[in-house]
């Protein structure tokens, strides 16, 4: 017979306020006693080091075989007490912990239902524990490189700090060149640095680090594999260049002469060549050819890129190439993309020709933009005279995203600043709530209202070209209640800037999907913790960092690529991972070779062996979910941890079967 | 032939009575059937929710449980008798106490109304339901060089929340083309004609009649198109009233959608009640 | 003068929208979409958005002596924009209904006797008539808009467009009935 302590959390009043712990303690000390319930505890938090002592005390002193914790979810708190258990000489996994927080006080509205369902939930963890046996946690080598999908400024961030430590870094990057948004950008925010002038430094780090492969125009296809030793996929896009030739000298878009609308990097502002680089500075230099587009492509006929290249360098008979490389962690920065500001048709976005966005703004007053950072209407020379700023839209509305977009703010400033500096004209930024936190920013709002831009606290509600006054003939007129007056305006503009949400990545649920990740109602991808854990997820070695995981600016991203660099150094350091002993095996004597498990894994861990007929699972694959346990009709395959006796009996234990004084035959 | 149950509201009887008349008589030449609901009563319009509305959602239902019965699809060509019945329809469906209460009331008229209906606006039939296309194989007098504002107004719209549909609709432009007149891009279209505020806020409602005219005739419209008895009151009826309170000199005819396609099928006009209007539209239909 | 936040007035209001999906508009954060939609904002003693404000604040008396839900004109363009899903006309329709619950209206508005007016015009005959409404505004014209809408009249009387009976419904009694099931004492005729 075990020798079993049942632990009863108040978690203050978490678990307290709507459940009578005290109760539950003595019920289980009394009732369970015939089940090998040996001493009941409560303690008002059972995490604190004092309540660890106290199991630390009774494990040493009663001789407990057995522990049961009845606290919250095992997600918080179940190793601090399998360690504490291990201090005191007991096998960790001899441990159970119960949830009555997130499953009994945080659900339920009535105190004497949820004391008898705590009963019921301890029960059920004390009948399973007896069948608990100890175990050892799995050791699995770390793979020392390191996948870094998206090469914008997370990426680039996460490489660098991972290649410095000295590990190898695959950085894939859709696009022709890294950079990702920063690079289009013109100021950043409050400091008003050049985008470019800090971040082409680091892009050509990235570019030349002996620890960094760069795989640009490239996608992933398929990723195998878990922590520690996963197996990627990547398709290289031909680019039709030989990069070993090709110098980036450039004369091949300069012959080029096909001219198409460039909608990524430019934002539909400017054009470019079909074949090309994003932008001068880019990493790698060579360039793509945009097969959709390129005239040889079309017609058959063309070539001149060919013609004129001095190196040989253009093969047209390139094809895609799949690469697979292997790595032990991998780090999503796939970033955002912005708000489609059409679908708010009162704002005119599209029809309205001096409508832009915030993402067109940064390449009209981008120095190496379309106008040489001249900020002109869309005649392409006249100043504009009067500029509103949009904030919040499609963000902050639930009709669109419901999440504030974090930036828009601060980039309204931002432009406010850049058009005040460069035209003269008359500022007006149209806000909900200025929220300006973080260091340095409070600062640049103050600078921006002394340079005398107008702030209107209302959310604009149409733009539209319907004059009603002389004033008004030619100009947009945004019409907003000014809020802090009472008064609806009718204000005459040349220009509107519309602050455009950011959104998660069109393909985010594919891509969420392909890395077994889950994604937030919204599209953002769902970080391990909130607060405690922003860069984890519940995939172990998947790590995310920047915009992917929400809305953030740019020195939040930088931190979370070097947190999420941290992370896989943390790990790649210490060579080996312990994972938690919970594997299926199978009985061969029992399995009838009937297949059913071999298509439902979703891990590739199941075997066939023809030659015998059975099944076998690979333990260094299987994760321990239990779906082949569930599956097989001939109860073939056993989970450690997870065995049918531990399930049957905790399913007996909840219902109460063997509650009472006298002792019940198992 | 297609069927709809029609509910033509009280304005289609003699203020509107041009958009009753002319919507049969074009109906009936694209081969659809309407068919009036019988002994049908006012839908309250906006009025009655300023005194009950659950009396303004059991006015509407009566009018759908009888329309139920036809088992057809319910066609209102007022905005909004077309609002009322939509909305009282969508709130029954989806509160079943709300709809156990008024189909207690129906009962003292034989009643029932499930929720299970289809409700339309008369344009909307006409635009997509019979389609620009049918229409415009059906064309024998294309209004060829009429530049017309095509007006929706409000409550055909909202305040259903299909964002990019109610606030740049485009069904009616691709109704006017398909009848070979020239719509007009004017970005007041979906705006309010000031609704009863003609009678309540009279001044407040002559500036947004005031404001839509001007940017239709800025624009260069011939004609208004609307859909609505409402708005072509507002729009027609007070035009010299305008003129009167802003010193404006607007003479913009007001037709209902009906009678401009009537004329593209070649209904001679008196059958479409042309020659009521208080604006006439002879010089700008002359030619025609 | 300070006033004190009392939350009675936004509670009655509340429980006066039905059908509007229990129409949050206290979780209204004055943003002003509302009032820079609104094409009667310029003619309403408070924007939609203050009156939102004031009714949250319990400001009773100001809310009911205003003209602003009188002047909506039930285009729905607030609701339809609103950012936090809230049924602003709902809410005028509302306030409009507690007004006249209240017999609480400012002096020389036309909107309700004409809604009364109008309600009466239904019940009794389950059809609208136009010129028997005509009584409840008409008179508080100013002289040249008296004149203007009887010339109006006259001319739609001579197109044929003014009805000169009152229309009615055939099974008007149980009409009433069905009625007075909704509104069992007072209210019908």
């Amino acid at each position: 017979m075990e020798k079993i302590g049942v632990y009863v959390c108040h978690c203050g009043t978490n678990i307290a306020g709507m459940v009578d712990v005290q109760q539950v303690a003595e019920w289980a000390a009394a009732k369970l006693k015939r089940r090998g319930v040996v001493i009941g505890r409560d303690y008002k938090f059972m995490c604190s080091s004092l309540g660890q002592e106290l199991i630390e005390k009774d494990i040493k002193e009663l001789g407990l075989t057995r522990v049961v914790v009845a606290a919250c979810s095992p997600h918080l708190h179940e190793n601090t007490f399998r360690t504490a258990c291990k201090r005191a000489g007991l096998n960790p996994y001899l441990c159970e912990l119960v949830s009555i927080r997130e499953q009994v006080s945080w659900v339920h509205t009535d105190k004497d239902q949820a004391t008898a369902k705590s009963m019921a939930v301890v029960s059920g963890g004390v009948e399973r524990v007896n069948y608990h046996a100890p175990l050892e946690p799995l050791k699995v080598p770390i793979h020392p490189d390191t996948l870094v999908v998206g090469g914008g400024i997370a990426g680039i961030q996460a490489a660098l700090e991972i290649a410095d430590a000295g590990y190898k870094v695959y950085l894939v990057e859709r696009e022709p060149s890294i950079g990702g948004h920063m690079a289009q950008f013109d100021k950043t925010f409050p400091t008003l640095d050049c985008a470019a002038c800090i971040l082409t430094p680091k892009m050509v780090q990235a570019g030349t680090h002996p620890n960094i492969e760069l795989l640009t125009w490239s996608e992933i296809e398929k990723v195998d594999g878990y922590v520690g030793n996963f197996s990627v996929t990547i398709r290289k896009k031909a680019r039709y260049i030989k990069t070993e030739d090709c110098t980036g000298c450039g004369i091949c878009w300069e012959k080029c002469p096909k001219k198409v609308v460039d909608d990524v990097f430019e934002a539909g502002m400017g054009m470019r060549k079909a074949v090309y680089t994003p932008f001068a500075q880019a990493v790698p230099k060579y360039p793509v050819i945009d097969r959709p587009n390129c005239t040889y492509f079309i017609k058959g006929t063309c070539k001149a890129c060919e013609k004129f290249c001095p190196t040989n360098a253009i093969d047209f008979n390139q094809e895609d190439e799949i690469v697979t490389v292997n790595v032990g962690n991998i780090v999503l920065a796939t970033g955002y993309e912005t708000f489609d500001a059409k679908r708010i048709a009162q704002y005119g976005y599209g029809r309205l020709p001096n409508v832009v966005t915030s993402l067109e703004f940064e390449r009209l007053c981008n120095a190496a933009g379309p106008t040489n950072g001249e900020i002109v209407l869309k005649d392409g020379k006249t100043k504009p005279k009067a500029v509103g700023i949009v904030h919040c839209v499609g963000s902050r509305d639930k009709n669109y995203n419901e999440y504030c977009s974090v930036i828009c703010c601060m980039q309204g400033l931002k432009f406010a600043h850049l058009v005040h500096e460069r035209t003269g004209a008359e500022v007006y930024n149209f806000y909900i709530d200025m929220r300006t936190p973080f260091k340095g920013y409070e600062e640049f709002y103050q600078r921006v209202l002394e340079e005398g831009t107008h702030f209107i606290r209302g959310k604009v509600a149409e733009i539209n070209d319907a004059a009603r006054t002389p004033d008004e003939e030619g100009k947009l007129i945004v019409q907003v209640e000014d809020t802090l007056v009472g008064v609806q305006m009718r204000i005459p503009l040349d220009m509107v800037i519309l602050s455009v949400a950011l959104e998660p990545r069109r393909d985010a649920k594919e891509t969420a999907h392909k890395f077994g990740l889950s994604c937030s109602a919204d599209g953002w991808f769902i970080e391990k913790h909130p607060k405690l854990d922003p860069v984890s997820t519940m995939t172990e070695g998947i790590l995310i960092a920047g915009c992917v995981q929400g809305p953030k600016d740019i020195p939040a991203t930088v931190a979370q690529g070097a947190a999420a660099a941290a992370r896989a150094l943390g790990k790649i350091h210490a060579g080996e991972i312990a994972l938690e002993p919970f594997r299926a095996s199978v009985i061969e004597e029992k399995c009838s070779g009937c297949r059913i498990c071999n298509g439902l894994c979703p891990f590739n861990a199941i075997l066939f062996h023809e030659d015998r007929m059975v099944t076998e699972i690979n333990p260094a694959l299987c994760q321990g979910c239990g779906t082949c346990v569930a599956a097989c009709p001939a109860g073939a395959i056993v989970g450690t941890g997870f065995s049918n006796e531990q399930i049957l009996a905790q399913i007996e234990g909840l219902l109460l079967l063997n509650v009472g004084e006298e002792a019940v035959p198992a | 032939m297609k069927e709809y149950a029609y509910f033509p509201g009280c304005s289609l009887e003699k203020l509107a009575v041009s958009y009753h008349t002319s919507a049969l008589e074009t109906t009936r030449k694209l081969g659809v059937k309407l068919k009036e609901l019988e002994d049908w009563n006012c839908c309250g319009s906006t009025t009655y929710f300023h005194i009950d509305e659950l009396l303004a959602y059991t006015l509407t239902a009566r009018n759908l449980a009888i329309a139920e019965k036809t088992g057809l699809d319910v066609v209102a060509p007022c905005s909004a008798c077309f609002k009322n019945m939509y909305f009282t329809a969508a709130h029954m469906k989806g509160d079943p106490d709300l709809a156990e209460h008024i189909n207690f009331a129906l009962e003292e008229d034989d009643l029932h109304f499930s929720g299970d209906i289809r409700v339309r606006h008369l344009l909307e039939m006409f635009a997509q339901d019979i389609g620009p296309d049918e229409i415009k194989s059906k064309i024998t007098h294309p209004l060829e060089g009429m530049r017309i504002a095509p007006y929706y107004g409000c409550q055909i719209l909202r305040p259903r929340r299909d964002h990019e549909e109610i606030e740049n609709p485009r069904y009616f432009e691709d109704l006017l083309s398909a009848i070979g007149a020239t719509p007009i891009e004017y970005s007041l279209k979906t705006r309010c004609c000031g609704g009863s505020l003609i009678i309540s806020s009279r001044t407040a409602a002559l500036t947004m009649v005031r404001n839509l005219l001007q940017c239709a005739r800025d624009q260069g419209a011939d004609v208004i198109a609307t859909a609505c008895p409402m708005c072509q009151v507002n729009l027609e009826c007070y035009q010299q009233s305008v003129n009167q309170e802003f010193g404006t000199d607007f003479s913009i005819p007001v037709l209902y959608f009906t009678q401009l396609v009537g004329l593209a099928l070649g209904i001679p006009k008196n059958k479409l009640g042309i020659g009521k209007e208080l604006v006439s539209a002879m010089p700008v239909l002359a030619a025609r | 003068m300070s006033e004190t936040y009392t939350f009675t007035f936004m509670k009655e209001v509340s429980s006066l929208l039905h059908a509007a999906d229990g129409n949050p508009f206290p979780m209204c954060v004055q943003c002003g979409t509302c009032s820079g939609s609104c094409p009667v904002a310029a003619y309403m003693d408070y924007t939609p958005r203050q009156i939102i404000a004031m009714v949250n604040a319990g400001l009773k008396d100001q809310v009911l002596e205003s003209n602003t839900f009188w002047y909506c004109a039930s285009c729905y363009q607030c609701t339809v924009r609103c950012p936090q899903g809230i049924s602003i006309t709902e809410l005028m329709y509302a306030l409009q209904r507690y007004s006249i619950w209240k017999s609480r209206y400012r002096e020389g508005l036309i909107g309700p006797s004409f809604s009364e007016a109008f309600a009466k015009t239904i019940v009794r005959t389950g059809r609208t008539f136009e010129p028997i409404l005509a009584p409840s505004y008409i008179f508080k014209f100013k002289l040249g808009e008296f004149f203007r809408e009887i010339q109006n009249a006259t001319e739609l009387m001579i197109k044929g467009r003014l009805p000169l009976l009152p229309p009615r419904i055939k099974r008007l009694e149980n009409f009433k009935r069905m009625i007075r099931r909704i509104i069992p004492m007072g209210g019908v005729e």
